[in-house]
C-alpha cells in the first residue's frame, strides 16, 4: 500500500492543482491602466430616458443627452440647448428659442421637429413611457414655428413644466435613431452631450466615449469643448462591500451609493476622497396615515412628530449621509426659519399630547384608551438583510412615548400594495423630485390609491393649495404658495421628515473636477483622471 | 439507446409545463401590481398605469394569460420583459454565456479538487492527510458562499490584487467566482469520492488486480475509481442544479452578468415573462443535463443498459 500511495500521491496532488493553476495564470498579468471607472450599485433597466421608471439611468446619461434648460445646482434655470424661452401669459404653453449649433451624435440636426418628435413620442399611448409621461400632464402639443422655434402647449396653466424640461426624464433624443434602431434604443440611446453610448453589456457595464465633435461650452463650465476624458466605463455592483472593494483596490476610480457603515474606513483612507450633494425632492420621511385609527387624531400625530428624535437617525443608521428633515420637502427645495422650528424632540410634549389625546400609560409602559393598546403598523421593505434599522429605530423611540411600533417587513410588491390601499399606518420612503409639485403627488386626494399619496390624505383646502402651486408661474408667489403648503403638512402632522438624504459618491483622489446638477447627478464633462 | 434518449427527452415536456404553471400561479399569487411596481419610483397618473396593463395584457384573465405564455414559448418567443422592455430571448441569450462559463468553470473547480482530494484522503485513510482533506471538505460544505465570496474579494483583489472583484468576460474574471461557486460542490464530492473508494479499494477484483502485479496508478485509476465513479456521476447531475441555484449568490457577490441575477430581479419587480422564460429555460437545462447523467452511467457500469429492464 505504501508504494502505491508513494507513486499515486504525487499525481493525486498535480491534478488537485491543475484547475487552480491553469485558472490562476492569466491573472497573474499586470492591470493595464484603464479609463475612468464608476461603480454603481444597480443596472439601469433602460438607457431610453423617456421609457426609464428608474433613476438610475439618469446617472449615466446626464453626460449623454441634452436638456433645452439647465437647473444649476442653485436652483437656477438657464439656457442649454434652448438659447431662450418665454412663458405665456396665461401660463398654458412655453415658447423656446433654440441652439441653431447643435448636432446629434448620429449626425442629424437638432431642431424644433426634434423637441415636438421628443414630447409627442413621451405620450403617444402606444409608447411604454416611465417617469416622463406624468411630467407632461396635460401636454396639448407642440407647435414648430420656424425650424429653430418650438411652442410646447398644456390644457391648462402648467408652472412646473420649466423645472421639468431641466430634468434627465425629459431630455432629447435623435428622433432618427428612435426610428431606426428598434431595441437598441434601451442600450444606446443617442442624444447631443459631450459623451456617447459605445458599448452596453447587460449586468455588467456600459461604457461611454467622449463626444470629439462638442464644440459648445456646457452650462455648468467655462470650458467650451469635448469631454477631458477619453472613455467611461459604468459598472454595476449591486452587492456594496463588493462595491466598497472596488475602489480599494483600484478596480474602480469612484463608487456611488457608499453605505454609511464603511464612510468612517473610507474617509481614513488618504488615497479616496468622499464627495456628497444633496438630493432633491422628498427627503427620507414618513408618511402617516391619517386614515387609520387611532392616527387619524392629529394629537397622535404631533405626538409621533415630538417623540422622534431625528438626531438619533443621523448618529446612526444615516450617519455621514444625511442631514435633519425639515419639512415634507429637503432643504434644497424649500428653507425657512418656520420650518426649521417645527417639532423639536420633546418627549414631554408628546406625552402630554398623548394623555390629551385619552391615552393613558398601561402597566406595560405601552399608553391604552378604552382597553385598546396603543399600536400602530410601519410598513417596511424587507431586503433579506433584516429589519430595516429605520423602522427599528422608529420602534425603540416611540416606545419610549408609549406607543407600540408593530414592523411588517415585507417584499417590495406586497409592500406598495399596502400603500395603495392604506392598510398600514404608513411607510418610511423618499421621492426624487426636482420641482416642489413633487408634493402633488404626496398629498392631493387623486392620489390616494396610486403614487404616492400613501398618507391618504383627502384634504380640500390642500389640493386647492397644491393645484394653485402648478398654475402660479412667478417664482416668490410660488414659494409663498409651497412655503404654506410645507406648514400645513406639519400642522396637520401628515409626515414626519426623519433625514434629507446625500447622495454620497467615493473616489480615488487622483480624480478631479466631477460637478452635481441639481438633480445630484455627476457630471462628467470637466473630470480628469490622474494615474 | 437512442429511442431511450428521446423518450426521455419527450417525457421532460409535461414536467416543463407543470413548471410554467406553477410559476406562473405564484407569480399571481404575490400581491403587487408590476406594473406599479415598475413605475414606482416616479409619479404617475391612474391613466398611465392602466393603459401599460393594457399594453402588456396584464388587464386579461388569467387563463388568457398563460394560454398566450404557452402558445409563444412552443414558438420560441418568450415575450417582452416588462421592465427592461426587451425580448426575454436576447435578455436570457445575453446572460446565458456568463452563467454556462461560471457553472463549468465551478464544476471543473469541483471534480479538479473533489475527487483528488477525496481519492487521497481513500488512499491514506486515518492518516493525517485523510483528516486533513476531510476537514477542508467540512469547511467547504458548512461555508455560505457569499461568505466566501467576499472573504476571496478581501484577500485576492483587495490585498493581493491578482484579480478583480466583479465582472464577466476573460477568464481573469472567472477565477474567484469559480473557486467561490465550486468549493461546495468540491467538498461533497471530496467526501463521496473517499467513501466510494473506499469501499471499491475492499473488493475481490480491487486485490486481484494488485496480486496480477499491476503498478498502483493502474489499479487505483483503471479498475479502483472507475468503479467508485457511479455515485459521483449521479451527485455530479444533481450538484449541476445547485451550482445554477448557487449563481444566484455569486453572481450578485462579484457582480457577474447572469441568469441567477437575471432571475432574482425579475421576481423582486414582478417581471412575470422574465421570469416565466428564465425559469422554463433553466428548468430545461436541467432536465436535459439529467439526462446526459444517465447516459453516463452507462459509459461508466457497462452492466447498466439504459432502456432495458
Amino acid at each position: 500500500m505504501r508504494s502505491l500511495r508513494s507513486r499515486v500521491l504525487p499525481v493525486v496532488l498535480a491534478l488537485a492543482m491543475l484547475p487552480l493553476l491553469g485558472l490562476a495564470l492569466p491573472g497573474a498579468e499586470a492591470q493595464a491602466p484603464g479609463p475612468l471607472v464608476l461603480g454603481l450599485d444597480q443596472e439601469p433597466p433602460t438607457l431610453d430616458p423617456h421609457a426609464s421608471p428608474s433613476a438610475v439611468t439618469y446617472q449615466i446619461i446626464a453626460s449623454v443627452t441634452e436638456n433645452l434648460i439647465y437647473k444649476a445646482p442653485d436652483g437656477r434655470l438657464v439656457p442649454w440647448l434652448a438659447e431662450s424661452w418665454t412663458a405665456a401669459k396665461d401660463g398654458r404653453s412655453v415658447t423656446f428659442k433654440l441652439r441653431r449649433d447643435v448636432k446629434f451624435h448620429d449626425g442629424t440636426p437638432f431642431n424644433a421637429d426634434a423637441v415636438k418628435f421628443n414630447f409627442d413620442r413621451i405620450v403617444d399611448p402606444k409608447f411604454k413611457a416611465g417617469g416622463s409621461r406624468a411630467q407632461l400632464a396635460g401636454y396639448v402639443g407642440s407647435k414648430v414655428l420656424d425650424e429653430f422655434s418650438v411652442q410646447v402647449s398644456f390644457e391648462t396653466p402648467y408652472a412646473p413644466f420649466l423645472t421639468y424640461a431641466a430634468a434627465g426624464t425629459l431630455s432629447i433624443v435623435s428622433p432618427k435613431a428612435v426610428k431606426e434602431s428598434g431595441d437598441q434604443v434601451h442600450t444606446r440611446p443617442i442624444g447631443t452631450g459631450q459623451f456617447m453610448i459605445k458599448e452596453y453589456v447587460a449586468k455588467d457595464h456600459a461604457t461611454m466615449v467622449r463626444n470629439p465633435a462638442y464644440t459648445r461650452k456646457v452650462p455648468w463650465s467655462d470650458r467650451s469643448g469635448p469631454a477631458q476624458i477619453e472613455t467611461v466605463v459604468w459598472k454595476f455592483i449591486p452587492e456594496a462591500g463588493t462595491r466598497v472593494t472596488t475602489l480599494e483596490s483600484g478596480e474602480t476610480h469612484g463608487v456611488y451609493a457608499v453605505p454609511a457603515q464603511s464612510l468612517p474606513r473610507l474617509e481614513k483612507n488618504t488615497a479616496i476622497r468622499i464627495e456628497k450633494a444633496p438630493w432633491p425632492g422628498v427627503p427620507r420621511i414618513w408618511l402617516l396615515n391619517v386614515s387609520k385609527p387611532p392616527m387619524d387624531d392629529v394629537k397622535v400625530r404631533r405626538a409621533i412628530n415630538y417623540a422622534i428624535d431625528k438626531e438619533a437617525f443621523l448618529a446612526t443608521v444615516y450617519k455621514g449621509t444625511g442631514l435633519k428633515a425639515i419639512s415634507p420637502l429637503t432643504a434644497v427645495m424649500l428653507d425657512d426659519p418656520s420650518l426649521k422650528a417645527a417639532y423639536p424632540f420633546d418627549l414631554a410634549k408628546a406625552k402630554a399630547l398623548l394623555g390629551e389625546a385619552g391615552w393613558q400609560p398601561g402597566a406595560d409602559g405601552i399608553r391604552t384608551k378604552g382597553g385598546q393598546r396603543l399600536e400602530i403598523v410601519l410598513n417596511a421593505i424587507e431586503y433579506g438583510g433584516g429589519t430595516d434599522p429605520t423602522a427599528q429605530l422608529i420602534q425603540s423611540l416611540l416606545n419610549e412615548a408609549g406607543i407600540e411600533v408593530k414592523i411588517k417587513a415585507q417584499a417590495r410588491p406586497p409592500w406598495y400594495e399596502d400603500n395603495y390601499r392604506c392598510a398600514t399606518h404608513g411607510p418610511v420612503m423618499f421621492l426624487r423630485s426636482t420641482d416642489p409639485d413633487g408634493l402633488f403627488a404626496l398629498f392631493h386626494t387623486t392620489l390616494v390609491g396610486g403614487n404616492f399619496n400613501w398618507s391618504c390624505v383627502k384634504n380640500a383646502k390642500l389640493d386647492g393649495m397644491l393645484e394653485q402651486g402648478r398654475r402660479e408661474s412667478d417664482p416668490a408667489k410660488r414659494r409663498a404658495i409651497y412655503l404654506s403648503i410645507a406648514q400645513l403638512a406639519l400642522d396637520e402632522a401628515l409626515t414626519v421628515p426623519l433625514v434629507d438624504e446625500l447622495s454620497v459618491w467615493a473616489f480615488r483622489t487622483g480624480v478631479q473636477g466631477i460637478k452635481y446638477n441639481f438633480n445630484a447627478y455627476p457630471i462628467l464633462g470637466d473630470a480628469t483622471l490622474r494615474k | 439507446m437512442l429511442t431511450w434518449i428521446l423518450r426521455r427527452i419527450l417525457a421532460v415536456v409535461p414536467v416543463l409545463f407543470g413548471v410554467t404553471l406553477a410559476v406562473f400561479s405564484m407569480l399571481f399569487l404575490v400581491p403587487g401590481d408590476p406594473v406599479k411596481m415598475m413605475l414606482a419610483e416616479f409619479v404617475t397618473n391612474p391613466d398611465q398605469v392602466a393603459q401599460m396593463r393594457a399594453q402588456l395584457h396584464l388587464d386579461e384573465p388569467l387563463a388568457k394569460q398563460y394560454g398566450r405564455f404557452v402558445a409563444n414559448a412552443v414558438r420560441g418567443d418568450l415575450g417582452t420583459s416588462i421592465r427592461s422592455r426587451r425580448p426575454v430571448t436576447i435578455e436570457i441569450g445575453e446572460n446565458l454565456a456568463s452563467t454556462a462559463q461560471l457553472a463549468l468553470a465551478a464544476m471543473l473547480v469541483a471534480i479538479g479538487l473533489g475527487i483528488p482530494l477525496g481519492l487521497l484522503a481513500a488512499l491514506s485513510r486515518n492518516s493525517w492527510l485523510d483528516v486533513a482533506s476531510m476537514g477542508g471538505a467540512l469547511l467547504g460544505v458548512s461555508m455560505p458562499s457569499f461568505w466566501l465570496g467576499l472573504l476571496l474579494i478581501f484577500a485576492f483583489s483587495l490585498h493581493l490584487a491578482w484579480f478583480p472583484a466583479t465582472g464577466g468576460g476573460d477568464l481573469q474574471h472567472l477565477v474567484l467566482p469559480a473557486i467561490t461557486l465550486g468549493m461546495i460542490a468540491a467538498a461533497i464530492i471530496a467526501r463521496l469520492t473517499r467513501s466510494s473508494m473506499l469501499e471499491v479499494l475492499g473488493q475481490d477484483y480491487v486485490r486481484t488486480a494488485r496480486a496480477k502485479g499491476l503498478g498502483g496508478f493502474a489499479v487505483v485509476v483503471r479498475h479502483a475509481l472507475k468503479n467508485a465513479l457511479i455515485p459521483i456521476i449521479t451527485i455530479f447531475g444533481l450538484q449541476f442544479g445547485n451550482l445554477l441555484a448557487g449563481a444566484v449568490i455569486v453572481e450578485t457577490v462579484f457582480s457577474r452578468p447572469g441568469l441567477g441575477r437575471l432571475i432574482v430581479g425579475g421576481i423582486l419587480n414582478k417581471d412575470f415573462p422574465l421570469v416565466q422564460g428564465v425559469v422554463l429555460f433553466v428548468a430545461t437545462v436541467y432536465v436535459l443535463i439529467n439526462v446526459l447523467v444517465d447516459v453516463a452511467y452507462a459509459y461508466a457500469d457497462p452492466r447498466i443498459r439504459l432502456g432495458r429492464p
